[in-house]
């Protein structure tokens, strides 16, 4: 198990957002974290990240207690996210964008260089060129990022977060606003992805998460509701209510 | 090489451009060494974000530690690297100390706790008496004198007499201007390539979008504490030259009008310029010593031109000259490929 | 005995102050989202229109023209330059208000000159008022009541009255109030009048006690954010403790161990924003790492 969660939960005064969440996720899975809106996938990405501060509940990254950990020190021991809305530098090129993720995972959290130039660093462009490569920006490299289609800034999220070398890729609904044909190229990078690393994902498309995940799970009001391969999902009854109040399962895209 | 010639250039200049307006040669010197400030404040607001408004405490600390050092530790051999140098570590060691208390807060928090803490000094400083002598300040202090392997300069000397016309003669320029110029130049050029290094880079990573930084890996807030502290060490510099220079030390140099002097000029000439900040100085430093003497209302004038730049200059004088500048050269571009595909009949 | 009561008198004078400029500033922030550094030029505004037109007319008329000169300053202000401040990033808000504070204040000395002026003597209110054992000025007792009864007005006005809810409703959610129809925009000048209007009015009727001169403005707008800070920005409430809080602090202070009079304000600015940087009453936005 590569991460697990235990009684992780998120209170804001009252309102609680996640409660109880016992999650674990095996190296290599792709794992994805569904459910109506308002369960609260979010906020569990963003403790899983260290955006946000987890109120109970423990953390464990490779066996280690990572709860206390800041979300800058996660992205060193390997734990990035791209965001639910693309967060990039607007101002700078695709290729400049990958490259400051990378060189963060080459210098480290801080570094007072205040002399040297950081294009000595060979490793931090070779970084970023594969971090362009594997999500197909090539294309696209030099353009200023403030500039790219929404799609372009989506794809670019995620090569920023994969320029730091990541072993949880955590990706917050990737496929958001995007053109059926965009939602499927980006659907084939990320199973590509997988493939050297975990990747949890949260989605709405179901057609998506059925096709490439290795397994799912559901919340529903803050609480996991459901773990189970694709087809478990599909079958299971509690989940068809919780999203679609008892339709049948035809129409949950099998 | 570019940048190093031309502030060469403008310093060698610079002080003969006032005898032609008949004489204020030393203001020549002080608006060197307080350019020096305004380059690490505009560190601080154009690089990494950061509105101080107690950046006094700098410039007035290492004002007082060197004077204070010249006084106390060494008046027998008043040597002057050594004041300066204690003059900027006490400020750098200031800056650590805020800033580490300050970094880690926003905006207009982030001002007002700066302010706090200038003020806190202020009033200590003038209540303190015996150390500071409170508001008539710190005079009359020995004379720094700059060794220099086997000899011994007093850096009030002369230079060589040298009659130029109607720009005066070479004697008219002390020491001290040439020792300030040089100064100058290795902050001017050790700033470029500051801005330009890895560390830079971050910063300015930083300040185009914080959250994505520390969430690609950055600790921001230490980035901002070095940044504080080089700001300070730089300012604390310039008011450790300035002690010595003038001879004299007061508890204006900690008081909230200098602190916000650094912010006009700096506004003025340009944020996130190079030579904006030296520009700006010079310029209303200038402004400040003419037209006070001729003029009741300068600080009117000033106020003008400062919320005048804000709302129409954004950039800065200087930063509003460069990008027009690369405007023009673009257009020029644009129009030679235009030129070039029309003669050769290639695709438009 | 004698001399701590009176300490404790002239801190809530003192404090008042503080709280009639600080409300003005945190209402503006809360609602416009405007850090407003000029603000102390209107109390040194309202205090100077109130010494032209006590030195002809007598000290209530000036208590009318004060805070009338100034809210109309204010919407000039507000119309003319800082409109497309609202709502831009801290920092431009903060060196264009400090710039037109410094406009404000050279003019007036341009105007006025740079010494201090006096009040003329206040007829009939120049008496001091027999508290047991120690006497007090009567006017200064005047002062504070006249402050308090406008805090509560001015605390009606933004309970109970339309425009206050809008304005209250605009500090949690601008845009929401807008698309729910609010005239948020009228709401705001007139909010932002009030404000100045009300640092207006206690500079005209603060300057018999304190006298008047062009920085006396910015000297009372330094402590008035220390005040801002330690209250919670954009809480009312919050401006009412911590002016009051800081008042005592300094006139107890001034008391005890005068040196220490000024520093002590700052030293517990820097606290709060370490320790609870929302302040006292403030709500908890994000205003650090």
């Amino acid at each position: 198990m590569i991460l697990e969660t235990k009684g992780l939960g998120k209170s804001f005064g009252r309102f609680a957002a996640n409660a109880d969440i016992d999650f674990s996720v095996a190296q290599g899975e792709l794992r994805a974290v569904i459910g109506p809106n308002g369960a609260g996938k979010t906020t569990f990405f963003n403790m899983l990240s260290g955006t946000t501060e987890a109120t109970s509940g423990t953390i464990f990254f490779k066996g280690n207690d990572v709860t206390k950990l800041s979300g800058t020190r996660r992205v060193h021991i390997g734990i990035a996210k791209a965001f639910q809305t693309a967060n990039i530098y607007p101002e700078q090129t695709v290729r400049q964008n990958c490259r400051l993720a990378a060189l963060a995972h080459k210098q480290g959290a801080f570094a007072l260089e205040i002399v040297r130039r950081s294009e000595r660093l060979a490793d931090v462009d070779t970084l970023a060129e594969r971090a362009i490569e594997q999500l197909e920006l090539t294309n696209v490299a030099d353009v200023r990022s403030g500039d790219l289609a929404h799609g372009d800034k989506k794809r670019l999220d995620i090569a920023i977060a994969l320029a730091t070398q990541p072993e949880i890729l955590l990706l917050d609904e990737p496929v958001a606003g995007m053109s059926r044909d965009e939602a499927r190229k980006t659907e084939a990078l990320v199973r590509k992805l997988a493939s050297s690393m975990t990747v949890l994902i949260i989605e709405h498309d179901m057609d998506l998460i059925m096709g490439i995940s290795d397994s799912i799970t559901v919340l529903e009001s803050g609480r996991v509701l459901a773990n189970g391969t694709p087809a478990e999902i599909r079958a299971n009854q509690r989940v068809q209510d919780a999203y679609l109040g008892g339709h049948s399962e035809a129409e949950m895209g099998a | 090489m570019r940048v190093a010639l031309l502030t060469l250039i403008g310093l060698a200049l610079f002080p003969f451009f006032f005898h032609a307006i008949d004489g204020y040669a030393g203001l020549a010197t002080q608006i060197v060494i307080v350019s020096i400030a305004s380059i690490g404040f505009n560190f601080l607001l154009g690089y990494t974000g950061l509105l101080s408004y107690g950046h006094a405490m700098f410039y007035g600390s290492g004002g007082y530690v060197a004077a204070l050092m010249l006084i106390r530790v060494m008046p027998q051999h008043p040597n002057l690297w050594l004041a300066v140098i204690g003059g900027t570590l006490a400020a750098t060691a200031l800056a650590l100390l805020v800033g580490a208390l300050a970094v880690r807060l926003y905006g207009i928090y982030f001002a007002l706790l700066t302010l706090a803490f200038a003020q806190m000094i202020f009033f200590v400083v003038e209540q303190s008496q015996d150390w500071t002598n409170g508001d008539d300040g710190l005079q009359n202090f020995p004379t720094a004198l700059l060794p220099v392997g086997p000899y011994t300069i007093d850096l009030g000397t002369p230079l060589p007499a040298l009659a130029l016309g109607p720009f005066g003669n070479l004697s008219d320029i002390k020491l001290w201007y040439v020792f300030a110029a040089v100064a100058l130049l290795g902050v001017i050029l050790g700033m470029r390539a500051l801005t330009r290094s890895q560390f830079g880079e971050v910063l300015t990573a930083i300040r185009e979008n914080e959250e994505r930084s520390s969430l690609i890996g950055f600790n921001a807030a230490a980035y901002r504490l070095a940044a504080f502290a080089i700001s300070g060490a730089l300012t604390g510099l310039s008011g450790a030259l300035r002690a010595l220079y003038d001879g004299t030390v007061a508890v204006d140099a900690v008081g909230i009008d200098r602190s916000g002097s650094f912010v006009i000029y700096t506004i003025v000439g340009g944020v996130q310029t190079l030579f904006g900040p030296v520009i700006g100085t010079g310029l209303i430093m200038y402004l400040e010593a003419v037209l006070s003497a001729q003029i009741s209302y300068w600080r009117l004038i000033e106020g003008v031109i400062f919320v005048a730049v804000i709302i129409f200059l954004p950039a800065g004088i200087v930063g509003t000259l460069t990008r027009k500048a690369a405007e023009r050269a673009r257009q020029r571009r644009a129009l030679l490929a235009e030129s070039l595909r029309a003669r050769t009949g290639g695709p438009t | 005995m004698v001399a701590l009561t009176q300490a404790l008198l002239n801190g809530l004078v003192l404090g008042l102050i503080y709280v009639a400029i600080a409300v003005g500033l945190t209402i503006v922030f809360g609602t416009l989202r405007l850090v407003n550094f000029a603000h102390g030029a209107f109390y040194a505004i309202g205090a100077y229109i109130g010494l032209v037109v006590a030195q002809n007319w007598g000290l209530g008329p000036a208590l009318l023209a004060a805070p009338i000169g100034v809210a109309l300053f204010a919407v000039l202000l507000d119309r003319v330059l800082l409109r497309p401040f609202y709502g831009k990033d801290v920092t431009s808000q903060i060196l264009v208000t400090f710039g037109i504070a410094l406009i404000v204040e050279e003019t007036l000395r341009l105007i006025f000159g740079a010494t201090t002026q006096q009040y003329p003597a206040l007829a009939g209110l120049a008496t001091s008022v027999s508290l047991g054992p120690f006497v007090y000025p009567a006017y200064r007792l005047l002062f504070a009541a006249g402050v308090i009864v406008m805090l509560v007005l001015v605390w009606l006005f933004m309970e109970k009255t339309d425009y206050g809810l809008i304005v209250r409703a605009g500090v949690r959610d601008r845009t929401m109030v807008q698309l729910l129809g609010g005239n948020i925009r009228q709401a705001s000048t007139i909010v932002f009048a009030l404000g100045a209007a009300i640092a207006g009015l206690v500079g005209a009727a603060a300057s018999p006690i304190y006298s008047i001169a062009p920085g006396t403005g910015f000297a009372f707008l330094v402590p008035s954010f220390v005040v801002v800070v330690v209250g919670g920005l954009g809480s009312f409430w919050g401006a009412v403790l911590g002016g009051l809080l800081i008042g005592e602090l300094q006139s107890l202070t001034t008391l005890a161990f005068a040196p220490a009079a000024n520093v002590i304000i700052y030293l517990c600015m820097a606290l709060v924003l370490l320790l609870r940087p929302q302040g006292l009453l403030g709500e908890s936005e994000v205003i650090r790492q």
